[in-house]
């Protein structure tokens, strides 16, 4: 497991990250701010928690574009159940995350049960969660959330914003379904291929079920944490939470194409959007400007991993190549094939 | 001057070594043999004459010129029949024999009665007897590998033919057919490369024999000097035991698998029995349906009607946990796809069936899974440099091994093995068959071996049944001949079937 974790280009993508602090601190006085780390970081809480749901979905080698839609719309059943009826919001906050992984679950449920493209299945999705999001407030926002649960989306506990805790407990959660249960290994195996999972007997359409319940949960938690910070419920929200998170995960070296990658890598990725978000903004760049210059940065990231990959390739072509020529002995097995059995008989 | 040449050919693959500096000639108006065990490297071979592979070293000359990245035109004079059937299966017999229409003559629009008149005289010449029009998916199987050849010769201005396995769906009846339409071939003054790992075929039909071993071309002797021990010590390197059987000899009372009157969509009202420590062979011809049989049974394809028992217990349909948990395990003869999890480490690939024996207090325990990893390496010798190797780095042979491993691991009481040895070099075949054979009678392990290759059948099973387009043709026991086993291949019909114990 730990070398599917690393062929991820984890290293590689840490060092992106790290060179675009640098840069940023360079170019810009304002940059190192400590209110501006601290709202980066904010904003990172939300595209990052939502960024390692959709890495797992990606590692079972599906995708969930409704996640912005149920975000906004369980904050939408928040908000009416806290303003209009007045309940407890820490139950409400219970009821609401329920209700996301219930859409979830209608998602896995749609598209393992009636064998569809995932893909098309939540952009569908997403337009039926949205529209009743629309439904239920006319196209108004919903306001005078209780102060007491704003604390949980505008609030800082020393220097760390408050969301980012829950995003630091979603990535402890997510670390542990994949390195250390039986449901993490099976969901990379039906990654790498359904049909070897099935005879595996892994349950594999259970499984599939699982993560898009998953994600619903956690499309729901930044929903309402982001209702309590902005203090009103909108649909507007998480308008660009689905592209943004496949973007992430990618960047974080999870495959499109399923069966490799680490989750905790998506938090990476989504470290690096949210610095170029806020990069965009800080240098004053012409707001028309904004998607094309992130847009840019994406492809490129995701450029370098893959070119990183190839180059890997080329390398030990060469290598072989010159071994044949130099009339060696190339051997079928590697060298020290041999001498591992010897040690491990012994 | 030869119309085809290789010259010092190397190709080679992240960990193996597919073509090692192999030189080869053929002259016009030739058949030209290439036999080779499974893995020897002769569809890399042909990747590299036909020019799908370029290779790392070496040259392919064609007509006396040497093919460069300038004159790679000359490959339009090599005609390729390839062994897997390559057909559009939702397009019509015509339509599949003339496209791409650019290298078979076609120009203008196209009309769907001009290719049919186009197409009859050559179905006629090469006795397919199936109309223009049908869809490639609602022909037999045999029709289907004589439309793939027949498209191949329809190449403008070919000069050498290429059969890769012509004849790995044909029955006896057909394969003669199939002789005498290379004659006709090699009459009009072109060369035919026939690809075959059966020997009666070289010795049928050939004028020249180059043997293939571990990606060499090990020795090469027109047909008529050649005798059968001859060409086999050449493909086995003369070390590989070659007449010892694998039977089990501890066959048990106890019924452990019984199918009753199974019917599924490719396969119709089958009943078999596994007895504790039998190797049961389902033998049949690519395409009789014995994988899709036994995956029924396994719970991977659905059941029509029918019932299965496993340990005396009726085992539910369509669920693989269940027959996993109860103790059926299926190894499919497709490693790639439904075999390994390419992406992954050796070692996870070792764990995956023994997930929950290796739980500890906070979840998976590292420890246990490298025990059981090591465990599992040793005693089926894996050749691995280390656990965290990517396992699509390792050899058909081990791949197969870490799939063998760990199924064994997860305490099986019957595994069905589905052509377990293709794309395997032959030594390691033998250990497999040792395993086998060690499995039923040490542990009384059930074992159904699906397979193609008579000889593995005649070497390993105790019983036979062979399966002729879905349904049961016949069963024999160990002692029968092997024509008395392909003639019921050949005159199968369901009102035919005999039994034989």
């Amino acid at each position: 497991m730990i070398r599917a974790f690393r062929r991820s280009n984890m290293t590689a993508i840490g060092m992106i990250l790290v060179a675009m602090i640098a840069f940023a601190s360079l170019a810009s006085p304002y940059f190192l701010d400590y209110y501006n780390i601290q709202a980066v970081i904010r904003d990172l809480a939300f595209i990052g928690m939502i960024a390692m749901a959709q890495a797992m979905l990606l590692i079972i080698g599906e995708l969930d574009l409704s996640v912005g839609a149920v975000a906004s719309l369980c904050g939408i059943l928040a908000g009416m159940m806290m303003v209009g009826q007045g309940l407890n919001p820490y139950l409400v906050l219970v009821i609401a995350l329920g209700l996301g992984a219930l859409a979830g679950t209608i998602n896995g449920l749609i598209v393992s049960r009636l064998r569809l493209n995932s893909m098309v299945v939540t952009i569908g999705m997403m337009g039926v969660y949205g529209g009743i999001g629309l439904v239920l407030t006319r196209g108004k926002a919903i306001t005078g959330i209780p102060e007491e649960i704003r604390f949980l989306g505008k609030g800082s506990i020393g220097p760390i914003p408050a969301p980012f805790f829950f995003t630091v407990a979603i990535l402890m959660l997510v670390l542990f379904i994949t390195r250390k249960t039986r449901t993490g290994r099976y969901m990379y195996a039906i990654g790498n291929s359904r049909d070897a999972a099935r005879i595996l007997g892994i349950k594999v359409d259970a499984i599939r079920v699982f993560v898009f319940a998953l994600a619903g949960f956690v499309s729901a938690l930044a929903g309402i944490l982001y209702v309590a910070r902005l203090g009103s419920s909108q649909t507007a929200i998480g308008e660009a939470w689905a592209i943004n998170s496949i973007a992430s995960a990618v960047i974080g070296g999870v495959a499109l194409t399923g069966g490799i990658g680490n989750p905790a890598g998506a938090l990476v990725g989504a470290g690096i959007i949210a610095i170029i978000q806020n990069a965009i903004v800080l240098f004053g760049v012409n707001v028309y400007w904004q998607s094309a210059v992130s847009g840019f940065v994406v492809v490129t990231a995701i450029a370098l991993s893959s070119l990183s990959t190839m180059w890997d390739e080329r390398k030990l072509r060469r290598g072989k190549v010159a071994a044949v020529a130099r009339d060696q002995a190339v051997p079928k097995e590697p060298p020290a094939a041999d001498r591992l059995m010897e040690e491990e008989r012994a | 001057m030869p119309i085809l040449e290789a010259r010092g050919l190397t190709k080679i693959f992240p960990g193996v070594v597919a073509l090692d500096s192999v030189d080869i000639t053929v002259e016009l108006g030739e058949v030209h043999c290439i036999i080779g065990e499974n893995g020897a490297g002769k569809s890399t071979l042909i990747k590299c004459l036909t020019g799908v592979y370029t290779p790392e070293t070496g040259d392919v000359v064609i007509a006396g010129e040497t093919v460069g990245p300038h004159s790679r035109s000359l490959f339009d004079r090599i005609a390729y029949a390839p062994q897997e059937i390559d057909l559009f299966l939702n397009l019509s017999v015509a339509e599949n024999l003339f496209l791409p229409f650019e290298s078979t003559g076609i120009t203008g629009l196209i009309s769907q009665g001009r290719l049919e008149s186009a197409a009859r005289p050559i179905l006629e010449r090469f006795r397919i007897g199936v109309n223009p029009g049908e869809l490639v998916r609602d022909i037999p199987v045999s029709a289907r590998q004589f439309l793939q050849i027949a498209r191949a010769t329809l190449k403008e201005g070919y000069q050498v033919l290429i059969l890769d396995e012509p004849t790995t769906s044909l029955t006896a009846r057909d394969a003669v057919t199939l002789f005498d339409i290379v004659r006709e071939i090699r009459a009009e003054g072109k060369s035919v490369i026939f690809i075959s790992h059966k020997l009666e075929e070289i010795f049928e039909i050939g004028d020249v024999v180059s043997v293939f071993r571990n990606g060499r071309n090990q020795a090469r002797a027109a047909v008529d000097d050649a005798s059968i021990p001859w060409v086999i010590s050449q493909m086995t390197g003369g070390t590989v035991d070659q007449e010892s059987t694998f039977r089990s000899e501890e066959l048990g009372d106890d019924v452990l698998l019984h199918v009753d009157s199974l019917t599924g969509r490719d396969f119709t009202d089958v009943t078999l029995t596994l007895r504790k420590g039998e190797i049961l062979g389902l033998y049949g011809l690519v395409g009789a349906g014995r994988s899709e049989l036994m995956q029924a049974v396994f719970g991977y394809l659905p059941v029509y009607s029918g019932t299965v028992d496993l340990l005396g217990s009726p085992l539910p349909r369509g669920n693989t946990y269940e027959s996993i948990r109860r103790g059926l395990i299926y190894l499919s003869e497709e490693r790639r796809q439904m075999g390994i999890l390419s992406m992954l480490s050796v070692r996870s690939n070792l764990s995956i069936l023994s997930l929950d024996r290796l739980r500890s207090a906070f979840g998976l325990s590292r420890k246990k899974e490298d025990a059981l990893a090591r465990e599992i390496v040793a005693r089926y010798d894996v050749k691995t440099p280390h656990l965290d190797q990517p396992i699509q780095f390792l050899s058909g042979g081990n791949q197969q091994k870490v799939i063998i491993g760990r199924s064994m691991a997860a305490d099986p009481k019957v595994i069905i093995f589905d052509e377990p040895t293709k794309g395997i070099d032959v030594a390691t075949k033998v250990e497999l068959y040792r395993m086998m054979k060690r499995l039923a009678e040490d542990r009384g392990v059930g074992i159904v071996l699906i397979s193609s290759e008579i000889e593995e059948i005649r070497r390993c099973a105790n019983r036979v049944v062979v399966l002729y387009e879905g349904r049961v043709a016949g069963e024999f026991g160990p002692e029968t001949d092997q024509d008395e086993i392909m003639r019921a291949v050949i005159d199968a019909s369901p009102s035919e079937a005999k039994e034989m114990k």
